[in-house]
């Protein structure tokens, strides 16, 4: 499975873990789950992590991350990091907006489907990919603490 | 003396250099339209006296591709060596001002000595970049034209050549890294293993301060560097790490004009004896700095990522007994943003950024 690693599968473990902590205690309140321990905090964490990471690859065009993931994001030699240096000017916390070059209302995954295919000139990828995830994870992660203000031009 | 930091943004000086950028819009006209292209005229004005009135040109940051690669670049360098070959009569001479190749490749390189040889009409000056330097540290770079710094009088003003992208503090060695693996993490604007690798060394400094030794202290000095010779935002090289002993060396003079590549993009900053001046790629235009961006830059205005013409192109330089005049030839009609939410930094305030992490803990492969 493309992606996945065994941090996912420990996260994935965990969360089943306190799903069914969840589950069994329904019976004496539904609106509460049990607390989250540091190990499985950590293991949210360190999958989230794991994703920034491989989203950071990407987005400087490492080939072999392209590769894994099966994913053509350029032709021209160029990635995303050369006009977007730390994931800046990308506000990614601007999105959903309208988005002139696309003269539609575009969420932060159109846009970047937009700059694969036209200035990188790669192939697009389905906006629910593992890669897209990634790349979303990278880009939200690096623009951490940047003001939410959806719609901004 | 107190010294002028990037964000002071008070003093009579600034007023004065507003003033007379619009009062030099104002008389060239704007915007003219010529061979096809939209001249925007982009003038700062600074307080120099020449001996004689001459011009000169600019142009750098091509970063080639092989053309089996990527011609979009090749297209767009071929286009401002084109522009200048044909106003080559109007230039005393021109400047090349360095990362002509993306990867220091020897193939990226011969594509631009090729292409630089077809400008025939006036004389040529290079310094280099980052990007033609760190595959085999400059060898090729200097066969083809040659070492740096250098310096030459032209008509009552000391011009000056820097080399500020060969002495990196060695990141490579005990890494183990292969000539490819340094260029690679030199190639990255954001990379965090090449480090403060803009500077001009202790030799050079000392070179430059025996360049000018003999120069009268009022007569004007232009230094031309790939990276500025101030501080704006270190994280992305932008800046020489030796900026304050650069400033010790030049303040005894009091016309300094610096003009600078490595930004893509138009950048201004004074100090109380010298002025710094950012220029255009031909290649892509890189966004502002989310911080550091000097209170006296007028903003360019905010790019297309869809139009590869859009934000690119080269300088031309004026220099008379009224100063030296700057103009940006961008192959677009607008240079400048006029409204702050159409700026290349109208967003920068409301954005937070953190340095990349996949190559932090970078080892070796």
């Amino acid at each position: 499975m493309k992606g996945m690693s065994k941090r996912y599968l420990l996260a994935a473990g965990c969360a089943v873990c306190v799903g069914l902590g969840v589950f069994g205690a329904v019976q004496e309140s539904a609106a509460h789950k049990d607390p989250h321990d540091a190990a499985t905090l950590k293991a949210f964490q360190d999958l989230f992590m794991e994703q920034v990471i491989l989203g950071d690859r990407l987005f400087h065009g490492d080939p072999e991350a392209q590769q894994e993931m099966g994913v053509n994001l350029s032709k021209t030699g160029m990635a995303c990091a050369m006009c977007h240096p730390i994931s800046s000017d990308i506000h990614p916390h601007e999105f959903p907006k309208f988005q002139e070059q696309m003269s539609e209302f575009a969420t932060l995954r159109d846009m970047v489907n937009w700059c694969i295919e036209k200035p990188n000139e790669g192939e697009v990828i389905d906006v629910n990919s593992e890669a897209m995830k990634a790349l979303e994870a990278y880009m939200y992660w690096s623009n951490k603490g940047s003001v939410l203000d959806p719609g901004r031009h | 003396m107190q010294k002028k930091q990037p964000h002071d943004n008070g003093g009579s000086r600034i007023e004065i250099s507003r003033r007379t950028f619009l009062h030099n819009t104002l008389l060239t006209g704007g915007a003219v339209a010529g061979a096809g292209l939209f001249q925007t005229f982009t003038t700062m004005n600074v307080a120099h006296a020449a001996a004689g009135s001459f011009s000169f040109a600019w142009v750098s940051d091509t970063h080639l591709y092989p053309k089996t690669l990527n011609t979009r670049f090749i297209e767009k360098a071929g286009r401002a060596f084109k522009e200048i070959e044909e106003m080559g009569s109007s230039f005393d001479f021109m400047i090349f001002g360095g990362d002509l190749a993306q990867k220091g490749d020897p193939v990226e390189l011969q594509l631009g000595v090729d292409m630089l040889a077809e400008i025939t009409s006036v004389k040529k000056h290079f310094i280099p970049g980052e990007h033609d330097w760190y595959l085999d540290m400059g060898e090729a770079w200097n066969r083809h034209f040659g070492e740096s710094p250098w310096m030459f009088d032209h008509k009552g003003v000391r011009i000056i050549g820097l080399n500020t992208v060969g002495f990196a503090p060695d990141y490579w060695t005990a890494k183990g890294m292969s000539p490819k693996e340094r260029m690679g993490h030199m190639e990255a604007l954001d990379g965090s293993q090449a480090g403060p690798w803009s500077g001009l060394g202790r030799e050079q400094m000392q070179w430059l301060s025996t360049a000018l030794s003999d120069w009268p202290k009022n007569e004007p000095v232009i230094i031309f560097s790939h990276t500025p010779l101030y501080e704006v935002y270190p994280g992305w090289n932008f800046w020489v790490r030796d900026w304050r002993q650069v400033h010790e060396v030049l303040a005894p003079y009091g016309n300094v004009t610096n003009i600078h590549g490595h930004v893509h993009q138009p950048l201004y900053h004074e100090t109380d004896n010298a002025r710094f001046i950012g220029q255009l790629a031909t290649s892509w235009p890189w966004p502002y700095p989310p911080t550091g961006v000097p209170a006296l830059t007028r903003p360019m205005i905010r790019v297309d990522p869809g139009d590869i013409f859009d934000g690119v192109g080269w300088g031309t330089f004026d220099v008379t007994d009224a100063g030296v005049e700057n103009e940006y030839k961008m192959w677009r009609k607008e240079v400048f943003a006029v409204a702050q939410h159409d700026s290349g930094t109208g967003d920068n305030g409301n954005q937070i950024l953190t340095p990349r992490i996949a190559d932090r803990d970078w080892t070796g492969n």
